[in-house]
C-alpha cells in the first residue's frame, strides 16, 4: 500500500470531531451512518416483537413448552452457525478490501452468500417438515409467533441478499469498489446475524 | 486507522459458535421428558444470547472503534431488551407458581 | 458553474395575510408549498377523521358476533356518515403527497421511469388506503334497518380492506426505496431510503391479519397493527419533514439529471 493509499484511507476513516485520547485509535463509523440508524430503526421494531412475545409466553407457558418440544433445536443451532460463520466471512471480507486484496473480498462475500442461501435452505427444510406435521402458522400462539418470527427473519434475509450482491459488484470491479458501500452492506448483514441470535435463544432454547 | 486482524475474527467466531452449543446444551440437558418452566436456564440463555450479540456488534460490525455515541446507544438497546425480557419472564413465572 | 446571483433577501411585509398575499404573488416555489401544506393538512385531517370521528383507529375486534358489531355501527353511525363524508370531498388532496415524491425523484439522478410509475402506482392507492373502508362502512352505517349479517358482511370488508390490503404500497415503496439509494443527487438522506424498507417489511406484517381474528397478529393486534402503525407514523413524519427540506433547498441545477 502507498503512502498516497494510506493516507487517502487514513482520511476517508476521519473520525468526527472527537476528542481523541494518546494511545486511542481513531474512531470511526463503519460504512454509512446512514444503515446505522435504519439497524437501530430494526432494533427497536425486532425489540417490540420481542417483548410481545415474552408478555404473551408468560401467560400460557404450559402451551409455550409444549409446543417448543416439537420444534427441531439442531436445526436451529445449526442456522445459528451458518449465519456467524458467514458473518465472519463478512467481517474478513472487510478487512481484506481495506487491504485492497479485492479478489480475496470477492470470494469472501460470495462465500457469505453460500451460506446465506444455505441458512434459507435449512429454514425450508425446517418449516416443511412442521407442516406436514400439521404445525403451521395457526396451530396456537407458540406457533404463530414462531412462523411470523421466522419468516420476518427470511425476508430481511432475502433482502440482504441483494446488500450482498451489490458488494460483490462494488467489489468486482477496479471502476467501483467503494470501501464505504462495502461496509454499508456488511453492517446490513451482521444485523441479519444478530437478529436471529435473539430470536434462537428465544423460540427455540428459553424454558 | 485500525484494522481487525484474522486472527481476532477466528478467535471471535470459535468464542460465539462455543457459547452458542453452550447455551443449546443448557436447554437440551433439562429437556427430559417434558420441557418445563426453568428460570435459571432462560436467565442463562438470554445472558448468553446478550454476550453473542453484542460480540457480534462490537467486534464483527466494528463498534469497537467506532464514536462513543454509537457504542452507547447499541448497549443501551441490548441492556434494555433483555433486561425487560427477564423482568417479564420472572414476573410472569411469579403469577404461576 | 453556478450562474446564480446572489441577492439580498427579499424583505415580507408583516401581517398574516399581507405576507400570504406576498408569497402567492412572488414565491417561486409557490405549487411546492401549497402541495406541502395540503399533503400535511389531509395527513392531520385523516387523523381527526379515522381516529375521532370514524373510531376505525384502532380497529374494533375482528371477533365479535353480529349482534354487537350492529351495535357498532350504531354507536358510530354519525361519526362515520360524517366522518367519511369528509374523506370522500378530500380524497384528491392525496395527489399533492404523491407529486411532491414524484418530483423528487424527478430531481435525482435517477431514470424518469421511477417517478412515473410510483406516481402511476400510487395514484390508485387511495382505494385500498381509505377508499373502499369508506365506502364498506358509511353502506354498512347507511341503513341501520339493514340485514345484521350483510352489515357484519360490510365490517369485515371494510377492516380487511383497511388493515391488510398493502401491496401498492409495497411496490410503490420499493420504487422510491431504489431512487433514493442509486441518486447521485442526494435529494433524499440514504436514511431514509434504508427506512423504507422498514416500511416494505410492514406490509407483509399485515399480512397476518387475513388469518387471525384474535389475538396479536388480528387486524386489531398489537403486532399487525400497533407496531405497524407506528412504523408508518414514524415514516410519514420522516418523509414529510424531509420533503419541507427538499422544497427549502437551493442548490438544484447543480447534478446530473437524466436526458
Amino acid at each position: 500500500m502507498t503512502d498516497a493509499g494510506a493516507a487517502a484511507d487514513c482520511a476517508r476513516f476521519a473520525p468526527p470531531d472527537e476528542r481523541i485520547r494518546p494511545g486511542d485509535a481513531a474512531h470511526y463509523v463503519p460504512g454509512q451512518p446512514d444503515m446505522w440508524v435504519f439497524v437501530l430503526v430494526e432494533a427497536l421494531i425486532f425489540a417490540s416483537y420481542f417483548v410481545i412475545y415474552m408478555l404473551h409466553r408468560v401467560q400460557d407457558p404450559a402451551l409455550y413448552l409444549r409446543s417448543q418440544e416439537r420444534l427441531n433445536a439442531g436445526l436451529g443451532v445449526t442456522n445459528t452457525l451458518i449465519l456467524l460463520v458467514s458473518s465472519w466471512f463478512m467481517a474478513r471480507c472487510v478487512q481484506s478490501s481495506r487491504e485492497r486484496r479485492y479478489d480475496v473480498a470477492f470470494r469472501q462475500v460470495l462465500f457469505t452468500m453460500v451460506l446465506g442461501l444455505l441458512f434459507i435452505g435449512f429454514k425450508l427444510i425446517d418449516w416443511s417438515r412442521m407442516v406436514s406435521e400439521g404445525l403451521e402458522l395457526s396451530t396456537n400462539e407458540f406457533f404463530s409467533f414462531y412462523y411470523f418470527l421466522t419468516a420476518i427473519h427470511v425476508l430481511h434475509v432475502l433482502i440482504g441478499f441483494v446488500f450482498l450482491i451489490v458488494a460483490a459488484y462494488q467489489l468486482r470491479s477496479p471502476l467501483r469498489r467503494s470501501q464505504e458501500i462495502v461496509e454499508t452492506c456488511a453492517t446490513y448483514w451482521h444485523m441479519v446475524d444478530f437478529l436471529w441470535v435473539m430470536i434462537f435463544a428465544l423460540l427455540y432454547v428459553i424454558r | 486507522m485500525t484494522a481487525t486482524s484474522e486472527r481476532r475474527l477466528l478467535t471471535i467466531l470459535l468464542v460465539l459458535s462455543a457459547i452458542t452449543l453452550i447455551s443449546w446444551w443448557i436447554g437440551a440437558q433439562h429437556g427430559q421428558g417434558e420441557f418445563r418452566l426453568n428460570g435459571p436456564v432462560t436467565f442463562g440463555v438470554l445472558l448468553i444470547a446478550t454476550v453473542k450479540v453484542r460480540l457480534i456488534i462490537g467486534e464483527f460490525m466494528e463498534a469497537r472503534h467506532a464514536p462513543r455515541l454509537l457504542r452507547r446507544v447499541a448497549d443501551a438497546w441490548l441492556a434494555l431488551l433483555v433486561s425487560s425480557l427477564l423482568a417479564i419472564y420472572f414476573i410472569g413465572a411469579g403469577f404461576h407458581t | 458553474m453556478r450562474a446564480v446571483a446572489v441577492q439580498a433577501a427579499p424583505v415580507l411585509p408583516s401581517g398574516l395575510f399581507e405576507r400570504l398575499a406576498w408569497h402567492w404573488r412572488y414565491n417561486p416555489k409557490l405549487e411546492f408549498w401549497i402541495a406541502w401544506y395540503s399533503m400535511v393538512f389531509f395527513y392531520n385531517l385523516f387523523g381527526v377523521v379515522f381516529v375521532g370521528m370514524t373510531r376505525v383507529m384502532p380497529p374494533p375486534q375482528p371477533w365479535w358476533d353480529t349482534p354487537r358489531v350492529v351495535q357498532w355501527f350504531n354507536d358510530n353511525h354519525n361519526g362515520l356518515l360524517v366522518g367519511f363524508g369528509i374523506i370522500f370531498l378530500v380524497s384528491g388532496l392525496t395527489a399533492a403527497c404523491n407529486a411532491l415524491i414524484g418530483y423528487s425523484m424527478r430531481r435525482m439522478s435517477v431514470s424518469r421511469a421511477f417517478a412515473y410509475s410510483y406516481i402511476a402506482i400510487y395514484s390508485v392507492s387511495a382505494l385500498p388506503g381509505m377508499l373502499l373502508t369508506a365506502i364498506a362502512l358509511t353502506v354498512g352505517a347507511m341503513r341501520p334497518e339493514r340485514d345484521p349479517e350483510l352489515i357484519y358482511w360490510l365490517y369485515d370488508m371494510g377492516f380487511m380492506c383497511f388493515v391488510g390490503t398493502m401491496g401498492i404500497f409495497l411496490i410503490g415503496t420499493l420504487v422510491w426505496m431504489i431512487a433514493i439509494l442509486i441518486d447521485k443527487n442526494r435529494v433524499l438522506p440514504k436514511w431514509f431510503g434504508y427506512l423504507n424498507i422498514c416500511n416494505l417489511i410492514t406490509e407483509f406484517v399485515v399480512a397476518t391479519s387475513w388469518v387471525f381474528k384474535k389475538g396479536v397478529f388480528a387486524w386489531n393486534g398489537a403486532i399487525a397493527f400497533w407496531v405497524d402503525t407506528a412504523v408508518f407514523a414514524v415514516y410519514t413524519v420522516a418523509f414529510i419533514y424531509l420533503l419541507r427540506k427538499m422544497i427549502k433547498r437551493e442548490d438544484f441545477g447543480d447534478g446530473p439529471l437524466p436526458a
